[in-house]
């Protein structure tokens, strides 16, 4: 198919080099096709940007727990002292539920704030402490407590059955419980004291 | 050979769709037991403290948490929308590894349906059309009736056309062989209307094509034989093309099957094509590891737990039963549990009537018969099977006051294996 048509080359145009190549023309149908392609995809493509810029991220998504605004479940068990613990439905004031692990190095640095919120609060009676050990052994968990100086009751949680009910997947998880018994607010993070003064603050400013 | 082609092609689809039927386990008749069905929700599940690993395969503490409530939940007969939706409540959407079918997470479901509906569409269309441009020229005609004012109109476009390519190579905008390509195309194409023109009975507007041709020398030798090959290729593919078209509808069949059948989660026993997962044998024996090390680390409750997991699947688990057992008596007899005690010494002869030569067991039964019944022989005898299996020194070591105890009691001397204290 090409010998014929070269030799027809040479003896049409003495001087190849003389026009630039241009594509052939093309029938005007695939043009609009190409078009209407190239407009397709740039529409998919523009609401793609807007559906996800418009997403909160998948961290914060995550981070929703679903008991907030919800009655919190049980907070039941054995202590690291060996003693029963039942935390009422309606506790009568905020609870602060700390799920935590010896090993866990957010934990050891929020300890201190948490042990000073005790502190603060303990005499106005608004507030106070519950510590769920998280994946970690008993004894190492006491001697950290210990170390703190924790003075709360502590549920040793054995099989993370709690952990479960309050959906905790790592340590430091910490949920603040209404006087009403409802949840208010839930922290994957490190709090400090006055973080959960303030989370408090805002649950008693929505339900004076 | 196109002929031919289609049988193949339609038989390669058949045994496809066949293929991912019988491998999907549709037809197994046998219903999935108590520990199959907690198996296959439990692989529906994300690990709560890991990424994007399933409940099932992982051996994190919150894994074998969610595990033990499955297992309990699936033992009281809910239903698994009823597992899912307890655990949903607690964690959140995320803890189940498919996506909603619901909301924007739908999309996640129908873009591989619409993909590839797409995909066979654009095919089969741009097979078509191959056939048609194959057997008709989309300016010169070759098929249905034409009349003298569409050869005419058809005449002045392709005109026209030579005349801008004209133009255009005069004026140094089309390399030569772009030009001559061009002047081939519509050359061949002024022939065949010319041609067609022929045979209709006006013949006045072909008669300005019939010029057109005999001005230009090179073009109608060029032409002709591209225009012999172009008209014999358009009796083959016109077929093989429809053939293609049902193998490709009998592959999208496939996939739209495929998708139908592996949109829901499979049940182990229906396992076709493989996974990376644990096998079940080797789930057990890492759960029996971390319960050993619990129980090594003095976390009674939480060894119990795993071992009683363990007998949930496997009944007859030997190591599990010799190992829970040993835990119950030995609580039972620090509670003053008799049930606990008796439960204990069930499990410990149930344990060495499945495998008698397990020196722990041995070491735990003598300890009971010496123990709890206050009989040194019966001790002695356990002691003795249990030396006599080689068992490690530090267990031997671990024992050696009981077993001296027993030798002392039964006034035999104490044999060189166990150490003195």
């Amino acid at each position: 198919m090409n010998a014929g048509p070269e030799t027809a080359d040479v003896a049409l145009d003495p001087d190849p080099g003389a026009g630039p190549p241009t594509e052939e023309h093309r029938p005007p149908a695939g043009r609009h096709t190409a078009r209407w392609v190239a407009l397709v995809v740039l529409v998919v493509g523009a609401g793609l940007i807007a559906v996800l810029a418009s997403r909160p991220p998948a961290a914060v998504v995550e981070a929703q727990n679903p008991l907030v605004g919800k009655p919190a479940p049980p907070v039941a068990g054995v202590t690291l002292d060996g003693t029963r613990f039942a935390l009422p439905r309606a506790p009568g004031r905020f609870i602060v539920v700390n799920f935590f692990a010896s090993w866990c190095e957010p934990c050891q640095t929020e300890g201190p704030d948490l042990v000073q919120f005790q502190f603060e609060h303990q005499r106005a009676g608004d507030a106070s402490m519950v510590s769920v050990v998280f994946d970690d052994t008993q004894s190492a968990a006491r001697a950290y407590q210990e170390s703190l100086g924790v003075t709360w009751p502590t549920l040793s949680d054995p099989g993370g059955t709690l952990a479960l009910t309050f959906g905790v997947r790592a340590p430091p998880t910490t949920f603040i419980i209404a006087p009403d018994g409802r949840v208010v607010a839930s922290i994957i993070a490190r709090v400090s004291a006055g973080d959960l003064d303030r989370f408090i603050a805002e649950a008693k400013a929505d339900h004076p | 050979m196109s002929r031919r082609a289609f049988p193949v092609w339609t038989l390669l689809g058949v045994v496809l769709v066949a293929a991912l039927v019988a491998g999907s386990g549709v037809f197994s008749s046998t219903p999935p037991t108590a520990a199959q069905r907690a198996a296959a929700i439990e692989s529906g599940l994300r690990c709560p403290s890991c990424e994007d690993l399933s409940v099932a395969d992982s051996s994190a503490p919150t894994a074998v948490t969610v595990r033990n409530v499955v297992g309990q939940m699936v033992g009281e007969g809910r239903t698994d929308q009823q597992i899912d939706a307890y655990l949903v409540a607690r964690y959140g959407a995320s803890i189940v590894l498919d996506p909603p079918a619901s909301g924007w997470t739908l999309l996640v479901w129908l873009l591989p349906v619409v993909g590839g509906v797409a995909t066979v569409a654009v095919v089969v269309t741009l097979l078509v059309r191959r056939r048609r441009s194959f057997g008709a020229d989309p300016v010169a005609g070759d098929a249905g009736p034409l009349d003298v004012a569409t050869v005419a109109e058809r005449t002045r476009f392709l005109d026209q056309s030579l005349a801008d390519a004209d133009a255009e190579y005069l004026a140094g905008d089309l390399s030569d062989k772009d030009y001559l390509a061009l002047r081939r195309r519509d050359m061949t194409r002024l022939a065949a209307l010319d041609a067609r023109s022929g045979e209709l009975e006006g013949v006045g507007a072909g008669v300005g094509t019939g010029v057109m041709v005999a001005d230009q020398p090179p073009a109608p030798s060029a032409a002709e034989p591209s225009e012999a090959t172009g008209r014999q290729r358009t009796v083959r593919p016109r077929r093989s093309g429809w053939f293609l078209v049902g193998a490709v509808a009998a592959f999208g069949a496939a996939l739209v099957v495929a998708v139908a059948l592996f949109a829901t989660n499979r049940l182990p026993g229906q396992t076709a094509t493989g996974s990376i997962t644990l096998s079940q044998s080797q789930r057990t024996a890492e759960t029996l590891a971390q319960a050993a090390t619990y129980q090594d680390e003095g976390q009674l409750a939480q060894a119990a737990q795993l071992y009683q997991s363990v007998l949930a699947g496997h009944p007859d688990n030997e190591v599990a039963l010799a190992q829970l057992g040993w835990l119950e008596f030995e609580s039972g007899r620090q509670g003053g549990s008799a049930t606990l005690i008796s439960d204990g010494r069930a499990k410990l002869n149930r344990a060495v009537s499945l495998d008698p030569g397990d020196y722990a067991v041995r070491l735990y039964l003598g300890t009971v018969a010496l123990q709890q019944d206050g009989d040194p022989t019966g001790a002695l005898a356990q002691y003795r099977l249990f030396l006599a299996d080689d068992p490690p020194a530090a267990l031997v070591q671990q024992a050696a006051g009981e077993i001296r105890q027993a030798f002392a009691l039964a006034g035999l001397p104490v044999p060189a294996a166990v150490p003195t204290g």
